[in-house]
């Protein structure tokens, strides 16, 4: 096992266009962790709250990147679950746009996301932000890791 | 024939058999009473034919109403003499109201204020009122005289304007709605055009690259393969996905915004027969879905009759489009008048719609599961406009899993 967890980056976009632009762009960047998609809010909450058919690793490592206007529950309503919850808190949420009205994005920090990017997406800035909040991730979650690990 | 005051009183002294001879001064005098009397009779006169007079003792009991009052109130004056203002009491007013008013006038000051009454038959009407205390001697009021217009029209209007504000600040939240969602919708696909057009230009260059370099390797060739056989013709795929997802939302736009504009023919609708012609048109979608539709027998209600056939019509796609597969799906038409109003249900026993997401089943492009059913996000939104066009209104109540009943409310016939 190694000792910096890769992380998983979480897509919840019901745009197979946005997501497929991310993918190549990341991979581009060189950030070649493991992609999962997700089509709308109830699917992104159901892998994370563990009550759907997917599952999320209780050890993994996770960056949300979150689109706002998707079926059934948007991503705003996505955001103020992860944070409300004392666990799922700690994953860094990048807000993915087409709009940038100044009340909702204001509304997305007040609810505690790390960043907020409109699409169109300048994909190096992009990638600079995610390598950086998965760069943190892993310092954060490394000694929790190894106290696990010796228990 | 014009008598002047000193003979006036000259006869009155007379038939008093007192003495018969007033001086000069006494007749002047008498002379400016009845002037002051006369003004005083013309401006109550005025005063009548303008206002609603009534005249209170001490306590409030009505000693003296003028014809205005008995008009407006519907009662008689033998009625109204010895009662207090209860009678016209519309319990509008909290008890505060009332007692504001009586320890102002009661302190000798003058109120002043609107009210809502009850007249004798239940209605109501409204009074700018003022009331003025007469006060005795010892300063206290002896008796109140209350001056009242008629304001009811001008309350009418002002409860008309509210509505009408009302419904302007629901009309413009709505605008907002279209123009966010517009605004987002359609720049969806604009960022998969630019964003693969991006990726053609990259695919472009790298082709150059690879062919310039003239090199035949088979690393080299392995990559301009990919590029031709899957990068390119993906960001094609996008961005013709995209072309044709902006063209649809402008022509869903448009569709939109002609209801608005169309002119609407409001007449009395057999909604039985309406009913039974649209049932001739899903037949086959029925027959296909093993669906079966019952319709109740539907009162006549008042609307246009395309607009309100689009509306069922889509309402019942609706139910064919939302089945449940695992058992016979039933659709089930009916109807009741009551008060001026028609009220119809749709009633289906398929998927249904979870609470937390039936208010956004109006909103324009909204689609809850866009992966499951084809649509385009129109069919409940044009339905909600066209019944506000015409007075009538729309809603659901539903069970995830048990069904759906879409209620449509119109003018009675």
């Amino acid at each position: 096992m190694s000792m910096t967890k890769e992380v998983v980056v979480l897509i919840a976009d019901d745009d197979p266009g946005h997501v497929r632009l991310i993918e190549k762009n990341l991979s581009r960047a060189g950030l070649h962790n493991p992609i999962e998609r997700f089509a709308d809010g109830q699917e992104i909450l159901d892998f994370l709250f563990g009550r759907g058919p997917r599952r999320r690793a209780r050890e993994a490592s996770y960056l949300l990147l979150l689109d706002i206007r998707m079926p059934k529950v948007d991503g705003v309503e996505v955001l103020r679950q992860v944070k409300a919850d004392p666990e799922l808190r700690k994953i860094p949420v990048i807000m993915l746009t087409t709009t940038d009205d100044p009340r909702e994005v204001e509304h997305c920090h007040a609810l505690g996301c790390s960043t907020y990017v409109v699409k169109p997406v300048d994909y190096e800035k992009f990638a600079e932000a995610i390598k950086q909040f998965g760069l943190f991730i892993a310092l954060v979650q490394v000694p929790e890791v190894r106290a696990l690990s010796g228990a | 024939m014009k008598r002047t005051g000193a003979e006036l009183v000259k006869r009155r002294r007379a038939r008093e058999g007192g003495v018969a001879d007033p001086g000069p001064e006494e007749a002047a005098r008498a002379g400016e009473r009845l002037e002051a009397v006369r003004e005083l009779h013309d401006l109550k006169s005025a005063l009548d034919a303008h206002s609603i007079v009534a005249i209170t003792d001490a306590r409030g009991r009505i000693t003296s109403v003028n014809d205005k009052f008995c008009e407006i109130s519907q009662y008689s004056r033998r009625e109204l003499l010895g009662k207090d203002h209860r009678i016209i009491n519309s319990r509008f007013h909290p008890k505060e109201f009332f007692h504001g008013l009586w320890s102002t006038i009661a302190r000798g000051k003058v109120w002043k204020g609107e009210i809502r009454n009850r007249a004798k038959d239940g209605s109501y009407y409204w009074v700018d009122t003022t009331i003025f205390p007469f006060l005795d001697a010892g300063g206290k009021p002896a008796q109140y005289i209350a001056i009242r217009t008629d304001i009811t029209e001008r309350k009418r209007a002002e409860v008309r304007l509210a509505e009408l504000a009302r419904s302007l600040v629901e009309k413009n939240k709505e605008l907002e709605t279209v123009v966010y969602v517009a605004s987002h919708d359609l720049r969806s696909p604009l960022v998969n055009i630019q964003g693969f057009t991006k990726e053609l230009k990259r695919a472009c260059d790298r082709i150059g690259e690879l062919m310039e370099s003239g090199e035949a390797t088979a690393a080299g060739q392995r990559e301009l393969k990919t590029i031709l056989s899957q990068d390119v013709p993906e960001a094609m795929e996008f961005i013709q996905a995209g072309v044709t997802k902006i063209d649809t939302l402008l022509t869903g736009f448009l569709r939109f915004s002609r209801l608005g504009r169309a002119a609407l023919t409001i007449r009395c609708l057999d909604m039985n027969a309406m009913l039974a012609s649209i049932g001739q048109t899903v037949e086959f979608q029925l027959k296909e879905a093993g669906m079966t539709l019952q319709v109740g027998p539907l009162p006549d209600c008042q609307g246009d009759a395309m607009q309100v056939n689009q509306v069922f019509s889509n309402l019942i796609d609706n139910a064919i489009k939302y089945r449940r597969p695992d058992q016979p799906g039933v659709i089930a038409v009916s109807g009741r008048s009551e008060n001026g109003r028609c009220t119809y249900a749709v009633k289906d026993n398929g998927i249904g719609i979870a609470p937390e997401h039936q208010a956004r089943v109006f909103e324009i492009f909204h689609r809850l599961d866009p992966s499951a059913t084809e649509g385009e996000g129109l069919g409940l939104t044009i339905a909600q406009k066209i019944l506000e066009r015409q007075e009538g209104r729309i809603w659901v109540a539903s069970k995830p899993g048990e069904g759906s009943i879409f209620f449509v409310s119109l003018p009675a016939a």
